[in-house]
Order: structure tokens, then sequence, then C-alpha cells
């Protein structure tokens, strides 16, 4: 058998094998409510905007109730999956509740099937990613296939940051090919599905200026991504803003960053300002990476310098995060890939390894009371505080690696205006103007 | 890059001190929300913690710092919403709950309603005492109960005196003793009651009790709550101490990023030149 083909069985099978018994539990359920809400013909963003109105009436203040928070392309990746669950389990819910801070029910065998199911989108775009690279580079292939962070945040946790690290590499991949613009478009709009990346978009348009027709291909097929967002801005807009735009503009600090030290501050309205710092930096610094790099460095470093920026100054850096950008890490001379330790580290702190393991867990009582047990010495823990020094040691540590990464791809190319300094200045000249 | 680099440096020590800063300036004396609707008051002698609307605990919880140890938060009583009653109704599963901080911040609304009935618990912490008022729109028959783990003796009574459950004489104040298992201090509590409740019942539990319950039949209840720390225990690591250490994980983070970046990168350098 070919290598490159034994590579992505491997990485399949891997995967396959741990899926059905972990996942983590408010993101995975989040899913599996949203793919039931899509299939039966509901408004997705209508459920999350009711859930947060009423939080925000029940507590009097601005909290959000974290639900489906993503481009509504995403869904229908899952829909599928999702309807020939239902084929195979019936319509009755197998996976009940799981929204922090309440813990799920669950109904078996069948709501093994379900996390199956639904992360088989996940591993199908981790294996595509493995095939991409092996193509290129077999050792790197491999580096992903069999990385224990990759492994755990797409087939343990069940996180779609796969998805979003498959379309943003195709969108790279395509982009200086001749006649693929429309694809290179269209996979960026796709590798939206989690917004962070949308901090490439004056890149690339930064990188296609001047070249009219190609950025109207690049436009065209980024457009045919929108048309989702388009019906949703249309039919319940008000909704569709506040969980999509006010969710995230008014999302507090944190992850696996420098700002994390935010969580140990019980005032929801001086974490909601304070977090305003790392917005303006992040705005200032993306700019500044690409009006003095953009054009300069090589694409692939480019991008990687945009994201890198974006992670190290952007005031949400969750574990998952790295993983879309880790097969163009792997591709860069520049970086160093081991910085995945760091955050890899970090879920251990922020969630104990037993919350991971519910599916398992849940099926025997004995396992289920020997759970609550941990959990009482879990949460003694982290009432007192002793893993806040952890999580914050390493959250800086992680922004410091990262730091580090956007230095040496930076170094490969000299800005255009001689000193930091002038260049900064001319950032805010531009910005003024 | 080395401006860059300095710049990155003395901002990620900066922000540090931020929950510093904001302890020390800004949390004292005012009802800040957090997290999914929690509400903490921070007073020089008491710290109050009211909990989300989605948790019947915790409503309130009152700590006392005890002045040998500033940041340590002893419970001295808190009052429960899974086991209180009005009317018969649960004040956690038959209520709808809205929290809200008067403009000030120095008052707590906590609003129950149902059809036919409304209460408010109102929160107010002054120099020595936390106040805790129930008021509502009619006389109500209510059912209070107050957890402490736990309190060696209520009004003079202990375990050897009440070793069941026990119903004792109603007056306005409850006088208790309590050791605090987790600093193993003991401490004196004492809740005055605005009225003279219908019944008091003392609920044992181990060497000790774990619960008052106040049963009144009114519209207005005020229960003010002071307490203290009469011999220390054990200073240990408390969760408001993390504050003044975070600046120092940051410093020596930073440190040692600095010492890996000049000292990995020489020792580097000098790895190639061997090998080439």
């Amino acid at each position: 058998m070919d290598k490159r083909i034994k590579i992505v069985l491997a990485a399949f099978i891997v995967r396959a094998a741990i899926a059905p018994f972990f996942m983590h539990a408010g993101d995975l359920g989040t899913i599996y409510e949203s793919s039931a809400i899509a299939l039966n013909g509901g408004n997705l963003y209508n459920f999350v905007y009711q859930q947060t109105l009423q939080m925000q009436y029940a507590t009097g203040l601005p909290v959000f109730f974290e639900g489906y928070a993503y481009h509504p392309l995403l869904i229908y990746f899952f829909v599928p999956f999702y309807w020939v669950y239902t084929l195979i389990a019936g319509p009755s819910p197998s996976i009940i509740g799981g929204h922090f801070p309440s813990l799920p029910v669950l109904v078996y065998p069948w709501s093994l099937i379900a996390i199956l199911m639904l992360k088989l989108p996940i591993i199908l775009a981790d294996v595509a990613v493995v095939y991409i690279l092996a193509g290129i580079d077999r050792k790197k292939a491999e580096i992903y296939a069999f990385c224990p962070y990759i492994i755990f945040i797409s087939a343990v946790w069940g996180m779609f940051d796969a998805i979003v690290a498959l379309f943003l590499l195709i969108s790279y991949l395509t982009f200086n090919r001749k006649n693929s613009y429309v694809v290179s478009g269209l996979a960026y709009g796709l590798s939206l599905m989690k917004l962070y990346t949308i901090v490439l978009l004056p890149l690339y348009g930064a990188r296609l200026w001047g070249k009219w027709k190609d950025l109207g291909k690049f436009i065209l097929g980024f457009s045919v991504t929108l048309l989702p967002v388009a019906y949703y801005w249309m039919v319940s807009l008000l909704a569709f803003w506040n969980v999509l735009v006010g969710f995230q503009a008014n999302r507090i600090m944190g992850g696996v960053n420098l700002y994390n030290f935010v969580w140990i501050i019980p005032d929801v309205n001086f974490d909601l300002w304070v977090s305003r710092i790392p917005n303006i930096l992040l705005v200032v610094s993306v700019l500044a990476i690409v009006m003095l790099y953009g054009r300069r460095l090589p694409l692939l470093e480019a991008i990687l310098a945009v994201m890198l920026v974006s992670f190290v100054f952007g005031k949400v850096l969750n574990e998952q995060f790295l993983v879309s950008i880790f097969p163009l890490m792997l591709l860069c001379e520049e970086c160093d890939t081991r910085l995945w330790i760091a955050p890899f580290s970090f879920i251990f702190l922020r969630s104990p390894f037993y919350y991971f393991a519910i599916p398992i867990l849940w099926g025997s009582p004995y396992f289920y009371d020997l759970y609550f047990q941990a959990d009482t010495i879990w949460r003694y823990l982290q009432t007192v505080g002793y893993l806040m020094i952890p999580m914050y040691a390493v959250g800086i540590a992680f922004s410091l690696l990262l730091f580090w990464n956007l230095t040496q791809v930076l170094s490969i190319s000299r800005p255009a205006a001689g000193t930091l300094s002038r260049s900064f200045s001319r950032v805010i000249r531009i910005l003024r103007k | 890059m080395k401006i860059l680099t300095i710049f990155f440096i003395v901002y990620v020590i900066a922000l540090s001190f931020i929950p510093l800063v904001h302890q020390l300036f800004i949390a004292q004396s005012s009802w800040l929300g957090y997290g999914t609707g929690d509400y903490a008051y921070q007073a020089p002698t008491y710290f109050v913690l009211f909990n989300n609307p989605y948790d019947g605990s915790s409503k309130p919880n009152i700590h006392v710092n005890p002045s040998f140890a500033p940041n340590e938060r002893i419970s001295i009583v808190e009052f429960s919403d899974w086991t209180s009653y009005v009317d018969g109704f649960n004040l956690f599963n038959d209520f709808n709950v809205t929290i809200r901080a008067s403009a000030d911040g120095k008052i707590l609304d906590a609003t129950y309603s149902r059809p036919g009935l409304e209460l408010h618990k109102m929160i107010e912490v002054t120099s020595g005492t936390v106040q805790v008022k129930i008021i509502a729109n009619k006389e109500i028959s209510a059912h209070v109960e107050l957890w402490k783990w736990i309190m060696t003796s209520v009004n003079n009574y202990t375990i050897a005196t009440a070793p069941k459950p026990m119903l004792i004489p109603t007056s306005t104040s409850i006088n208790f003793t309590f050791n605090d298992q987790s600093l193993n201090a003991t401490g004196t509590g004492m809740i005055s009651l605005s009225r003279v409740p219908t019944q008091i019942e003392v609920w044992p539990f181990e060497n000790g009790f774990n619960r008052v319950t106040v049963d009144f039949i009114n519209s207005e209840m005020t229960f003010t709550v002071s307490g203290s720390i009469t011999e220390p225990g054990q200073v240990s690591w408390s969760y408001a101490d993390l504050p003044y250490v975070l600046p120092i994980i940051a410093i020596v983070t930073v440190t040692g990023y600095l010492l890996v970046e000049r000292y990995g990168q020489k020792n580097k350098d000098r790895a190639g030149r061997v090998h080439s």
C-alpha cells in the first residue's frame, strides 16, 4: 500500500477508535443541540439569543449564553452526520443538557454513536490535512497525524478547529496557483466558521491589491460562503447580530494567554472594560503586520505572522485555536511546532481529564460515583486558587512562545520603513487618515 | 525586534498587576457581579457572596475576614434557597428570581416572584454587620434555613443537650459558636431578628449543629448577622492572595523566557558550529 495512504488510514483509525468514548460535554452538546435544531428547520441564533436575554434579565449583568456562536455554514458540516445518526437511533435525544455548569444526561448506547457521528467531520478534516501534508512532506504529515495535542482536540474533545485548519491550508496552497483564486477565496470563507481567521482578510486584500482580476475571483469564491450569513441577516438580524457580533465583541478576555488573570477578578463590568485593551492592540498589530510585512513576506509566513500576532494580542485564545495554523506552522521552516505542549497541558489545568471521559464514566454507577469524588478534590483545588497559578504561568509562557515564533517569521524579511518606531508612526498616520 | 520584545515584556508584567489594583482600589464595598450571575461584596471585615439564579446555595453566604489573616474568608452563616420555603413553595424551585444591585452598589435586591406573591431579599453590608431583609407583598409563612459547618453551640445548646433536632425557645437573637474546619479556627456569630419568630430549631450533625431553621409568619423579617474569630487557626494560602502572586509569576516566566532566548540561542549557535 502507498505510504501516504497508510499514514492517512492510521490517522483515521487512531481517532475513530478513541472518538466515541470521550467528549467535552459543553462543546459537543452545543453541536448536538444545534444539529437537531438545524435539521428541524429551527433558527439557531434565536435559541441562543433567547437564552442570553433570559440570563441577562435574571442577573442584571451583561452575561452571555455560550451556545452556537459560529458562522452559519458550520452546522451544515455536522447536520448530514446527525441525520445519519437519527436514521440509526431515531429522533429521541441521547445527549441531554450539558451546558456549563450542568452535566449531561446520556442515553446508552445511542449517545456513543451520536458522539462518534458528530466527530466524523472533524476526523475527516484531520485526515484530509494529513493527506495533503503527506503529499508535500511525509514527516510533517506524520507529526500532524500522531501529535497528541491534535488527536486530543479532534477525537477526545470534539472541537472542530481541524476543519478551520483544512480550509486555511487549502486557501494557502491554492492562492498562488493560476485560476485558483476562486477556490482560495472559497476555502478562506469556509475557514471563517471560527471567526478568529477574520484577521487574514486584510492580508488577502493587501496581497491582491492591484491584481483586480484575481481579487475579483477571490471575492467571488469568498462571497459564496457569505450566502447563509445574508440569509440569517435577513430573517433574524437582531439575534444573529447579538449572538455573533455582540457575543464576540463583548467577550471577556482569557484563555491560554497572558490575559487569563482576569478570571480572578470577580467584576464583570470591569472585566469587560479591561478587555478592550487587547482589542485595540489586536487591530493595531494586525494592521501593522499587514502593511509592513504583508507583501514582503512569502504568503505562508505572512499568514502565520498575522495569525500569530492575533493570538499574541487577541483577547481570547482557547486551547484548540493553535490547531488551525498547525499545518501551516509545520510547513514553515522558521517555526517551532513544539509549542503545542503549552495549550495541551493547559487543557488539563482548566478541565479535569475525567470530564472528557464522561461517556465512559456515566456508563456505570461505580464510575459515576468516582467522578463526583474526584470532582470534590478538583473543585477544592480550583476554589482555593491552586490551579490558577500554573494556568497563568502556562498562559504567559504560551504567549511568549507565540511571540518568539512571530519574531522568527518576521526575521526573514525587514519591514518596509526602517525602524520599528517609525513604522508604528506610519500605521498611526494611516489610521488617522 | 528588540524594541518589540521590550514592549511585550513590559506589557505582560504591567497587566499582571491589574488584579491587585482592582482588589485594592475598586473591589471594596460595592456589590459586583461576575461569572454566570453571581454577586460578591468585599467590606473591610466581611465578604458576602450571593450565588447566581441557577444555584440555590449561598443566598447569601456571609464570611468574615479575620484580623490575623485579612485575605481569609471564613463562612459565618449561609442562607440556603434549596431548603427554604415561603407559603410551602421552595425558594429555589418554585420562584422566578431576578437579581439587581442598587445604583450606588450598596444594596443587593433579589426578587422572588410567582403568581400572587412577590418577595424581596435585600442584602446590605454595614460597618459591623450584614443585614438580610425579607420583605413580601403580603403576610407569608416562611421557613428559612441557615447553615454553618459546624456550630458547636446555639443559644447555649450543645450536642449534649440537644442530640436530636430540637425546637429551642424563640427569641430575637441567635448566638452561636463555631469551629471552622478549613482554618481550624473558632469563632462566634450572632443573628439578630427584627421580630420574634414562631419557632427556632437546631439540627445536630457530628459534634455540633450544621443548621438552624427559623420559621415566621409576617410580611417582613430582617436577619442582622455579625461574627468574629475568637481563636486564630492556622493561616494558610487563600484565593484572595492570588493578586499578589500573579505579578511574581509574570516576572519569573518572562525572566525564564529571556534567559532561554539569550543563552539557548548561544548554545544552539555553538552546537551548529561544532556540527559544521
